[in-house]
């Protein structure tokens, strides 16, 4: 089952996705990691923050990087701006009656494609966040009796509203479970956001001329990659203690599954990929944890927000910096 | 209906383990002693502590519903008094009405605590420190009724209650902050009992083994020293005797005025004595004298030696540290004694069966003390003998208060002599000095009421001595219903309050007691009439035995305190007003034939053991003292003298041993009663070498007594423990603040020793993975002490920062170390070289951009090494 993982080959690769997205996007090194992490391990991703801090551009850069299967000039990017009144029919697609030929056909909707950018995904209702359950965990779409299967690459990026702001649902737990990873977006720093400005037309240049540096089954062939990278038992070890952790902790009260922790674990593989490496290390849990786990926890008070994984975290990580390798 | 609860069953399961059972033990412990002292109480800890136990736990289980208390606790109270309506009207007849209503009222008393006290637990949080405050009260009045003041007991009363008192204050509030989510609630509960536990245990044994030498001087103070190995001390009453380690006995060197006093029955010693009334046959026995007690200590209520009373006349020779016939005189106590008129010296023998041989006692007053052998055929039974001399008033005797009862002799003897002491009418011209000391009384008011006593009773005499008479006469004198006013008793008791003065509780309540009492109060009333008094220890004499006049036999029982008056120019005169015991009537013991058949001892000499032959039973002795025809020959140059030992008998203070005991370089007696010594004359004149040349060798000797040198090592020791005593505290302070100093300077230098053992693993290391783990745990913990903490950064991550501030190449090392542990892809060479050549150079560059004296308080800081080690719980 050890096969040989071919680094160099996907390195390459993920370089070149890294570097044709960071000609758009500056100064967001660390959530480009996150996304193609999330993409790598075969999830989706969920953004959050305010308005205007370059989420939906990401999304579209990440799409028009990725070349199609078929003679699509790139892969097929939807987005779909969720509102409240949104239906999940304006999501699946519906049945269409064809005068010509006196039936009914489908005419599939946004969601029959690559890559998903699902903005404001906490403002539309349960109903339309539970439409898109399916899809993201099997990625398939079942209409009355006929279930129609996605394409073998979908990658959800959703973005969404800190809850505090108006008009918001909060996303229900299930749906919360099928973002591999939650980040905070976050605005870039000084220095950047003065390159941008500086920058902004040649920036807009690049955004209307993004080239497709890798096809989708180059993409298909990393996460094919992806699952063949080394975790050392003891960090699986130290997976399933965070895991326990969070189900025994006084401050939490809703603690991780045993699903979450198979998308940890596979997160893990990924990031370490992502950073150019063919097995995990301490510090891709320490990278990860919070961005996997937090959104899964329900904890007892804010307090708690703030110290409890960090917490569980920090013990692992002592525990296993101490770990005596020459034994 | 259900009514809400508002425990949940874990935390009622945790108060009754950890809150109620231990109350429950300590509450029968508190019932167990209470019931020692308190006759109400029937001795019936165990059922009235289940009672207790009863309304404590129904009480945790029943307030862990929602349940008020008043009204429940009214309705309690309801369910009392119906009840004990129902025993009323049941309990006539066969029934004892009161015993049972006691019963129950105990039962409700205890009962109704046991309730308070549940409720307290289950619902209040501040009852644990008034319930704790209550059962150290209910504790100190339990106490105050017992006058045993010894340290350990004081100790077995207190500590459990103490330590109850931290215990239940600490594990209640535990309790309330229990998380009763907890999932392993079992290990919760244990783990908290057995640190309690440890914590208990590790306290009292730090106590005891830090303050036993305070509490053993505590309990001097009290009073009760010999306490410790005294088997006659187990019905906890005083003994006038005492035990020794080697089971032999000694007078006590101190009297105590206690609840009972402890008599054995066992033969002490027996002694003749060469006192006869005028005429020479009639025997006229005499009190024989261990100590004086001149001092006495109101705190303790006992009487003591004192060695500094003035013109000290009292002769303590250690007889078994004087040679076999060598005597040893003290000519200073008979001066002392300031008795010119009708004294004569009187000899006695005093053979030893239980008596310590150490011990020394004879009639007032000794001066001369002689070892002699025990003839062969006592050997058995007596262990060490000696003779004694004594400077003996010729109105001193054993009759000399007692009632003669019709005897007219000694009625007469007794007339004449208290016709003679009444020529003293005053003690003016005494020794100032002298009259001081021994008139001297406690300043104390509870005296005063003696001292009317005292006034009362001899206002009618003049002289001294009658005033001696009527204190006799008072203790002698019957009540109103012509039944003795003093009754004789062993078991006194003790009054209600500790610190009463036992004296009067004697002489006007109680009005029994036993020779220490008699004595005591005798001897205040003396001095409260300005009389010169002291008190005597030692032993009464009875004469028994027609057949063999002038030997006595001494039992524990006849161990006795009496009193001695100064008269000027008599001296000390024995007076004993203990009153004749009626209820336990002595039966005489049955004296037993004496040691007689003494021979002279012509020859005796002392010295060293040079050689011995068993075989030809010859002996080499290096003779430095040296007794011929009774004459004192001593010598710097000890003379090498053949003996003849086939016929000695050999001797030590324990008994008879064989010749094969005798070993080179002992000390030994020898004494030889051969009939051809009796005709050669030395002067005084010769030389001890001329003595032995005219002696024959070897010279024939019966006697060989062996001064055992491992009990002079073990006097000596004791002596040399007994300097010890008085505590050094300076020296006591040093060694404990060097101490402190050598435990601050292993903690401030215990990160430095471990931070050199981390280092010398690291640069020792030769394996890749040891050295890269080595290495790596020594920099961080030489980073964690400086200050640099991981605390909550990944390796890498923390690497980044550390490189950052000292220009390091940790990042690259943890990279490879990253790979090393978490990976199967072997390093390569360059990797393994980065492990090789990481360490020195980063724990240089970290020295040289922290300045040394930021290293050093960084090392001196202790806590920068315990948190590396105990960073992991929070």
């Amino acid at each position: 089952m050890e096969q040989e993982i071919q680094l160099e080959h996907a390195l390459a690769n993920i370089q070149k996705l890294v570097d044709n997205i960071e000609t758009v996007i500056r100064g967001k090194r660390t959530q480009i990691q996150f996304i193609l992490t999330a993409l790598l391990a075969k999830g989706h991703i969920l953004m959050e923050d305010n308005p205007g801090t370059g989420k939906t551009v990401m999304a579209k850069t990440l799409a028009q990087s990725i070349a199609g299967s078929h003679n699509q000039s790139s892969v097929n990017f939807k987005r779909i701006q969720f509102t409240p009144d949104l239906l999940p029919m304006d999501l699946i697609g519906s049945h269409i009656f064809d005068d010509i030929k006196k039936e009914f056909i489908f005419k599939k909707g946004p969601l029959f494609c690559n890559v998903l950018l699902a903005d404001e995904i906490n403002r539309a209702s349960p109903k339309v966040q539970s439409a898109l359950l399916e899809c993201m965990a099997e990625t398939q779409i079942t209409m009355g009796d006929i279930t129609y299967q996605l394409e073998n690459l979908f990658f959800t990026i959703a973005t969404q509203n800190p809850i505090e702001m108006e008009g918001t649902y909060p996303l229900p737990a299930a749906q919360l479970d099928r973002f591999f990873i939650k980040i905070i977006f976050g605005y870039v720093d000084e220095a950047t956001e003065l390159d941008i400005y500086k920058d902004y037309l040649g920036i807009q240049n690049n955004l209307q001329h993004i080239q497709q540096v890798l096809s989708m089954d180059e993409i298909l062939f990393l996460q094919q990659e992806t699952e063949k990278v080394y975790i050392h038992e003891e960090l699986i070890t130290a997976v399933r203690n965070i895991i326990w952790g969070t189900r025994k902790h006084a401050d939490i009260v809703l603690g991780a599954s045993t699903r979450s922790g198979i998308t940890f674990l596979k997160c893990l593989k990924a990031f370490a990929l992502v950073n150019g490496r063919s097995f995990v290390t301490e510090d891709d849990i320490k990278a990860i944890t919070l961005a996997v786990l937090d959104h899964r926890l329900i904890y007892r008070n804010k307090e708690a927000k703030q110290k409890a994984l960090a917490g569980i975290l920090d013990t692992e990580l002592l525990r296993l910096s101490k770990l005596n390798i020459a034994k | 209906m259900q009514i809400g609860k508002i425990h949940s069953w874990k935390k009622v399961i945790a108060q009754i383990i950890l809150l109620a059972l231990p109350t429950v033990m300590l509450a029968c412990y508190l019932l167990w002693n209470a019931n020692r002292f308190y006759n109400i109480l029937q001795n019936q800890w165990i059922l009235q502590g289940s009672y207790f136990a009863a309304g404590i736990l129904l009480a945790t289980v029943f307030y862990s519903f929602r349940f008020r208390f008043f009204t429940t606790t009214l309705v309690l109270g309801l369910l009392y008094y119906g009840v004990y309506k129902l025993l009323g009207s049941f309990s006539v007849g066969e029934f004892d009405a009161f015993f049972v209503s006691v019963q129950f009222m105990l039962f409700a008393v205890l009962f109704t605590v046991g309730w308070i006290t549940g409720f307290g637990f289950s619902r209040s949080r501040y009852y644990t420190i008034f319930w704790s405050v209550f059962l150290l009260a209910v504790q100190i009045v339990i106490i105050s009724k017992t006058s045993d003041y010894k340290a350990a007991n004081m100790i077995g009363a207190f500590a459990p209650v103490l330590a109850y008192a931290f215990y239940i204050i600490f594990t209640a509030e535990l309790i309330r902050n229990m998380n009763e989510d907890e999932t392993s609630f079992g290990w919760f509960i244990t783990k908290r009992l057995l640190g309690f536990g440890v914590v208990v245990l590790a306290l009292l044994l730090a106590v005891l083994s830090i303050f036993q030498t305070d509490f053993k001087a505590i309990e001097k103070e009290w009073g009760n020293a010999e306490g410790k190995y005294d088997p006659n001390k187990g019905s906890g009453g005083e003994s006038m005797t005492k035990t020794n380690k080697d089971g032999s006995v000694s007078n006590n060197d101190q009297t105590k005025l206690t609840s009972s006093l402890h008599k054995g029955k066992r033969l002490v010693f027996v002694a003749k004595l060469d006192n006869f009334f005028e005429g020479g046959t009639a025997p006229n026995p005499l009190y024989f004298t261990a100590y004086y007690y001149t001092k006495f200590d109101t705190l303790t209520q006992a009487f003591e030696i004192d060695s500094l009373m003035p013109d000290n006349d009292l002769f303590r020779p250690n007889p078994s540290k004087i040679p076999l016939y060598f005597a040893k005189k003290d000519s200073a106590v008979i001066k002392n004694t300031h008795a010119t008129i009708a004294r004569k010296v009187v000899n006695a023998e005093v053979y030893k069966v239980l008596l310590s041989p150490d011990e020394f006692i004879a009639p007032s007053t000794a001066f001369f003390c002689q070892p002699i052998p025990v003839p062969n055929e006592y050997k058995d039974q007596y262990k060490s003998a000696y003779r004694a001399k004594m400077w003996v008033s010729d109105l001193n005797s054993a009759y000399f208060i007692y009632n003669p009862a019709g005897n007219e002799s000694l009625e007469q003897f007794q007339e004449q002599r208290f016709q003679a002491l009444r020529s003293v009418t005053s003690y003016t011209g005494v020794d100032k000095k002298l009259l001081d000391y021994y008139t001297y009384m406690p300043s104390n008011t509870d005296y005063d009421s003696l001292r009317q006593l005292a006034k009362r009773i001899t206002a009618n005499a003049v002289t001294p001595i009658d005033k001696m008479i009527a204190i006799r006469d008072y203790f002698l004198s019957k009540d109103e219903f012509d039944q003795p006013l003093f009754k004789y008793s062993d078991n006194p008791g003790i009054p209600g309050i500790p610190s009463a003065s036992k004296l009067n509780y004697f002489l006007f309540e109680n009005r029994k007691g036993y020779c220490a009492y008699f004595a005591g109060a005798t001897l205040f009333m003396l001095r409260a009439l300005g009389i010169p008094s002291r008190v005597a220890a030692g032993f009464l004499t009875i004469d028994r035995s027609s057949k063999n006049p002038g030997w006595y036999w001494f039992y524990e029982d006849q161990a006795h305190a009496w009193v001695q008056v100064f008269f000027p120019g008599y001296g000390w005169i024995d007076f004993d007003t203990t009153v004749p015991d009626v209820n336990t009537q002595q039966a005489p013991q049955p004296d037993e034939t004496p040691p007689l058949n003494m021979q002279d001892a012509y020859f005796v000499a002392d010295g060293t053991v040079t050689s011995i032959d068993t075989i030809t039973k010859k002996l080499q002795l290096k003779v430095s003292k040296l007794l011929f025809h009774d004459k004192d020959y001593e010598t710097a140059n000890p003379e090498q003298t053949m003996l003849d030992v086939s016929l000695a008998t050999v001797s030590k203070d324990t008994g008879v041993v064989t010749l094969g005991t005798i070993k080179k370089g002992m000390h030994i007696t020898t004494a030889s009663y051969a009939e051809i010594l009796k005709n050669i004359t030395a002067s005084e004149q010769d030389s001890l070498s001329d003595v032995i040349k005219k002696l024959h060798q070897p010279i024939p000797v019966d006697q060989i007594k062996i001064i055992d040198p491992e009990n002079e090592k073990l006097q000596k020791k004791k002596e040399a423990a007994a300097n010890e005593t008085p505590t050094d505290w300076l020296q006591l302070m040093w060694i404990l603040l060097g101490t402190i100093a050598a435990c601050t300077a292993v903690a401030f230098l215990l990160p430095w020793c471990i931070w050199l053992y981390y280092d010398a693993k690291a640069r020792n290391a030769t394996e890749v993975k040891a050295q890269a783990f080595n290495r790596y745990t020594a920099a961080m913990f030489y980073l964690h002490v400086l200050g640099y903490s991981r605390q909550g950064k990944g390796p890498v991550e923390f690497a980044v920062a550390i490189d950052q501030q000292f220009n390091t190449s940790f990042v690259a090392f943890n990279n490879v170390y990253q790979q090393l542990k978490y990976s199967t892809v072997p390093l390569t060479a360059k990797q393994a070289g980065v492990i090789e050549g990481f360490y020195t150079p980063f724990i240089q560059s970290v020295k040289t951009k922290v300045p040394l004296k930021t290293r050093a308080t960084a090392f001196l800081n202790i806590y920068n090494t315990i948190s590396y080690f105990a960073q992991s719980k929070k």
